[in-house]
């Protein structure tokens, strides 16, 4: 199991100093990351931005929901086929309305799921944590495949103020 | 308008969590109360079931009444969720954010007993087994998808289905919350529910552009439903006062200005039962306000249209069909009452900032709104179909039964108990938008005035 | 070379940097003067064919002027003028309710389409004394009207096409009057002339902002109304009335919505040739775009919204009335119209704007906005023409009963319509003219309330929001 240090802050401009501190001292990005228990602004500690595939998943449910949705209204109209108020069998402009309905549906459904996929979700082992984050900490977190690294992180956190330093 | 307060974490989650965290001593005798009423409820619905529809005033010509008024006034009271938290968002409104999640949450569960109402009006109600079921169960039938009747429960279950999905994850931040300030089987329960979040950029990343995204897709399902809703009056030919092409966007901008003001209702309510004074500000409400002036605004525009257009065609049946709603007693009475109190009422009194930042007032005229707009829903529904009388056996006028106004109660009792028994679970105001609003504003002085401002990310 | 990608990525999304007051007053009054050989070209280009519009106009009235089934091209024209000349100055009055901020850089060139209201007037004139009064052969039409006397249709839509040039007008002066003072103090000649007799006394006290303010609001709320009432009005007397049998109670709201969308559309083309040619690039930033960009797919989609809810209860109820509605709007002579106008109105633009990199740029937005602009134009004759297709003798009938053939432009009509849309941007051009095409004190407002900062490690802009 990979070994992992919290560094606590209670300002988010010495944690911000860290994250510079991590990078200088050469650490990759993606060994280290910052938590929060509020968003903010996109860079503010210096951290690599994500990047997200988001926008395909409403698309590619988008697809599959308009799919299902002209073979669900054909089919239906065409296996029991009843004329209703003069409308053709195959009643176009009233299919549109469920299509466009199931359409939206899958779109949603797969986007909630791109969300929790691509926040890396769910995670039930999710690491080194500590419960003051959601009253305004800032912990920022770094993970380590050479143990040897680990006492140049906590000299790194330390020379930027961190209040505590947690080890798992 | 957005006046800053310096609030911090710790006292954000403790007053914010109260519901959760503690027990407010009113909350148990006003659920159990409740409880007894939607009890009562389900009792009377249950015998109506079993007794038939004759239990109901329901006869001809007049076969939607109450039931069906009220389950317009439902999926019209849902419309407040998308409107404050999508609309405002996509915006960048910061005046959203203590009203969202609460917003959301009376969509799921006014959505909830909208679709009860169809169901107990069947009659028969497994039988729509038979007729919803894209399966032959049954000889060969399958859903008709010409019916508006088909079309409405499709596009009432995509909205339940994608705000409860948008309450999820706009909830997630503070289950973790919720995760980190409990113990024993709560802190279990969160940890499920959390499903691990911790907080890092790519998370928040994902809440924004996602909460974004979402935003984006429900407000067209949001703009379709109550379409479709007002096409199961629109498309029928056969009833005076239905067969109007403003339909749509009629009823959608009815629903915004019913929902918002139920919103209004629930944001005072709020404030008051869990002392959040400190969140739910009269600001808040200044701008609802203003909100609503503009959709009622446009709303009585498009009364305006269709009473206008239902004259136009010179029709006799049509002609007297308005003649009976704005002069016959007791239509007239309600036309009168409605008009008041959607309207004449309350809008020229929010005219004034005095009314608006007074949240007594604002509980009270958005209540207002409210009786006007569920009989702005009878009005459109009974009279239409009342009218038909000289043309079939009737024995007399329509009038609703104690049934059906016992149940119309319990509609009320159902939403609100289940409001507060989410209440006990989980907060009611967006914890993570409080925090992210303490880091996304400031003051800034220009010259010697000091002016609220936001910290717009770069692009 | 990490750091180095990360300084460049950060630098490309910094907000741009304001720029000194002093600066933004020389550079936007210098827009008025020294026009270019390309720009001047382009003026007489248009001032031309706008004469020869209006001359076509006098001419198509001598000869046809006793033929009402030959103007619909002209009905259509003037929707079309009302649509875009009417709606752009709703970008300079919603999101300025609103408390937008991007918005307050480019009022000023949204406002100057209420000028071009003009036009309208000019081509509404003939068509006022062809439309028929409200009862012809003693039968009167169905109309909004009801009772009131024959010719109430001809009076109160001049009026309110007057009342909205004025209002326009009005609500252009008073967010002007700044500027006025800054061309009295900056400009020379007839400019400054002008600017010293219509600033009016601006030394800009406190007393003259707060009632600059006032008057903003009050005028834009009263441009709405009656933008809507003029819309409400054109579109009921000059197209469903018309028609023996078209009940379309939304069809009011459709038209005034797709005139926001026109509007939205015309604001943005006037924008990006601003941006280039005047090297506008420090005053109009992309978040102008960016923000235009979602209202006008939000409208795209609203247009296809408003034509379905329209189009469905007439398919579902399908008597003989509504048959014969969508026959003469849909499927009978204007069945290619529908469809050029749909996709251009609705199907093409929503593919354009959908992407977030079309709306952070201009050149696709410009190409969507003309799509849009050229799908209104044909939407407008496909409701107009048949409309007004329909002899004079039958439009009191019940319903429709003989569908019209399909009436095609003749010279007249193209040169008329030629002239009508080139004057609306031969009046916005010469207005560029008169006073910056940019509204000095709010772009100055602008940087006032909107600055980029450093926050933390990152790029970010305090956008101040006082009341």
């Amino acid at each position: 199991m990979r070994k992992s240090i919290l560094g606590l802050f209670q300002q988010p401009e010495p944690a911000a100093d860290a994250m510079d501190g991590l990078k200088e001292a050469g650490f990759e990005l993606g060994t280290f990351d910052v938590l929060t228990g509020t968003p903010y602004p996109e860079g503010a500690f210096g951290e690599h931005v994500p990047q997200h595939r988001l926008f395909r998943y409403p698309a590619f449910g988008a697809i599959i929901g308009f799919t299902l949705a002209v073979f669900l209204t054909s089919v239906t109209q065409l296996a029991y086929p009843m004329v209703t108020g003069g409308k053709p069998i195959l009643s176009i402009f009233a299919m549109l309305i469920i299509m466009y309905e199931m359409t939206m549906l899958a779109g949603v459904i797969a986007t909630v799921i791109g969300i929790v996929i691509e926040s890396r979700l769910p995670n039930m082992q999710p690491g080194i944590y500590d419960t003051r984050i959601t009253e305004g900490w800032i912990g920022v977190v770094i993970t380590f495949d050479d143990e040897s690294k680990v006492a140049d992180a906590e000299s790194v956190l330390n020379k930027a103020g961190a209040l505590e330093i947690k080890h798992a | 308008m957005q006046q800053r307060r310096e609030l911090d974490q710790v006292y954000t989650n403790r007053k914010l969590l109260n519901g959760q965290l503690d027990t407010p001593k009113w909350w148990l005798p006003t659920v159990s109360i409740l409880g007894v009423v939607v009890l009562i409820g389900v009792v009377v619905i249950a015998t109506m079931i079993n007794k038939g529809l004759g239990v109901t005033g329901l006869a001809r010509p007049v076969y939607w009444g109450l039931f069906i008024t009220t389950f317009v006034f439902w999926v019209g009271i849902s419309h407040a969720g998308i409107m404050i938290s999508a609309i405002l968002r996509l915006t960048q409104a910061e005046w959203r954010r203590p009203v969202t999640r609460a917003a959301e949450l009376l969509t799921v569960f006014s959505l909830l007993t909208a679709l009860v109402f169809p169901l107990i009006h069947a009659g028969r109600p497994w039988r729509i087994a038979y007729w919803i079921m894209p399966y032959d169960i049954s000889r060969g039938i399958y859903p008709n998808i010409r019916s508006p009747l088909i079309m409405d429960p499709v596009a009432i279950s995509t909205y339940l289905t994608g705000s409860t999905l948008f309450l999820y994850i706009a909830l997630l931040p503070d289950l973790g919350n919720l995760r980190d300030r409990t113990t024993g089987w709560k802190n279990a329960m969160y940890t499920v529910l959390s499903l691990g979040w911790r907080g890092n950029p790519r998370q928040w990343k994902m809440q924004t552009v996602g909460g974004i995204l979402l935003s984006a897709l429900m407000l067209p399902i949001f703009v379709s439903v109550h379409s479709i809703v007002s096409w199961d009056f629109a498309v029928a030919a056969a009833v005076e006062g239905w067969h109007s092409t403003i339909f749509a966007p009629y009823f959608v901008i009815g629903a915004v200005h019913s929902g918002v003001s139920a919103v209004v209702t629930m944001m005072a309510l709020m404030r008051w039962l869990w002392k959040w004074d400190d969140f739910i500000r009269p600001e808040h409400f200044d701008a609802l306000a203003r909100l609503l002036i503009v959709v009622a605004t446009g709303w009585l525009a498009f009364t305006f249209l269709e009473l206008t257009f239902a004259l136009y065609s010179q029709d006799a049946p049509e002609i007297a069909l308005r003649e009976m709603q704005m002069f016959q007693w007791p239509w007239n009475a309600l036309f009168i009452i409605f008009f008041l109190t959607a309207y004449a009422i309350p809008v020229p009194m929010w005219l004034f900032k005095r009314v608006r930042t007074n949240i007594a007032l604002m509980f009270w005229t958005s209540i207002l709104v409210n009786i006007g707009m569920w009989l702005e829903r009878f009005l459109i529904i009974v009279p239409g179909l009342a009218r038909r009388t000289p043309f079939v056996y009737t024995w007399e006028a329509y009038r609703p039964s104690a049934v059906e106004w016992t149940i119309f109660i319990w509609s009320f009792a159902w939403v609100t108990f289940l409001m507060l028994l989410f209440s006990k679970f989980f907060p009611l105001v967006p914890l993570f938008e409080q925090k992210e609003s303490q880091v996304f504003t400031e003051d800034v002085m220009i010259g010697r005035a000091k002016i609220p401002a936001i910290i717009r990310e770069a692009d | 070379m990490a750091s180095q990608a990360v300084a460049h990525e950060a630098e490309h999304h910094a907000p741009p940097p304001n720029v000194d007051a002093d600066v933004v007053t020389r550079e936007l009054i210098a827009t008025t003067t020294g026009a270019s050989g390309r720009f001047k070209a382009w003026t007489w280009g248009l001032g031309i064919l706008s004469v020869v519009g209006i001359v076509a106009l006098i001419l198509k009235f001598i000869d046809q002027g006793d033929d009402s089934t030959k103007w619909g091209y002209v009905a259509a024209l003037v929707s079309f003028l009302l649509s875009v000349t009417g709606g752009a100055p709703m970008v300079a009055m919603a999101p300025v309710m609103a408390k937008a901020n991007w918005v307050r850089p480019i009022t000023r060139i949204a406002a100057l389409f209420s000028f071009a209201g003009v036009a309208t007037i000019i081509m509404l004139i003939p068509l006022v004394a062809i439309l028929p009064p409200l009862v012809t052969e003693g039968a009167r039409r169905r109309t909004v009207w009801y009772m009131a006397p024959d010719y109430s249709p001809h009076f109160w839509t001049t009026l309110s096409l007057v009342l909205l040039l004025i209002t326009g007008i009005a609500l252009f002066y008073s967010a002007a009057l700044p500027d006025f003072a800054s061309m009295r103090d900056h400009s020379t000649g007839w400019r400054q002339r002008l600017g010293k007799r219509l600033a009016r006394g601006w030394v800009g006290t406190d007393v003259q902002w707060r009632t600059l303010r006032m008057r903003i609001g009050m005028f834009g709320s009263f441009y709405f109304l009656i933008l809507v009432f003029v819309n409400f009005l054109v579109s009921t007397d000059f197209g469903q009335s018309m028609v023996p049998g078209w009940r379309d109670a939304i069809f009011p709201m459709y038209h005034t919505v797709s005139g926001f969308q026109a509007g939205v559309a015309g604001v943005v083309i006037a924008l990006y040739f601003s941006r280039k040619y005047m090297k506008l690039e420090k005053y109009i930033h992309l978040d102008a775009f960016w923000s235009l960009g979602r209202l006008l797919f939000a409208l795209t989609l609203l247009w296809i919204y408003f034509f379905y809810s329209s189009f469905i209860v007439f398919w579902y109820g399908r008597s003989e009335n509504d048959i014969a509605t969508l026959d003469l709007l849909i499927k009978g002579p204007m069945i290619y119209a529908f469809f050029a106008g749909m996709i251009l109105l609705w199907f093409v633009p929503w593919w354009i704007l959908i992407w977030n990199k079309v709306r952070r740029g201009t050149a696709m937005m410009v190409v969507g906005s003309f799509v849009i602009l050229i799908g209104l134009l044909i939407d407008r004759i496909r409701t107009f023409v048949p409309a007004w297709s329909v002899p004079g003798d039958q439009i009191h009938q019940k319903w429709l009963k003989v569908i019209p053939e399909t009436v095609w432009p003749d010279i007249f009509d193209i040169l008329i319509m030629a002239g009508g849309i080139s004057l609306v941007a031969f009046i916005v051009m010469m207005m560029t003219r008169v006073i910056p095409v940019l509204s000095v004190w709010q772009v100055q407002e602008f940087n006032l309330l909107a600055k980029p900062i450093r926050y933390m490690k990152g790029h970010a802009t305090l956008v101040a929001k006082p009341d």
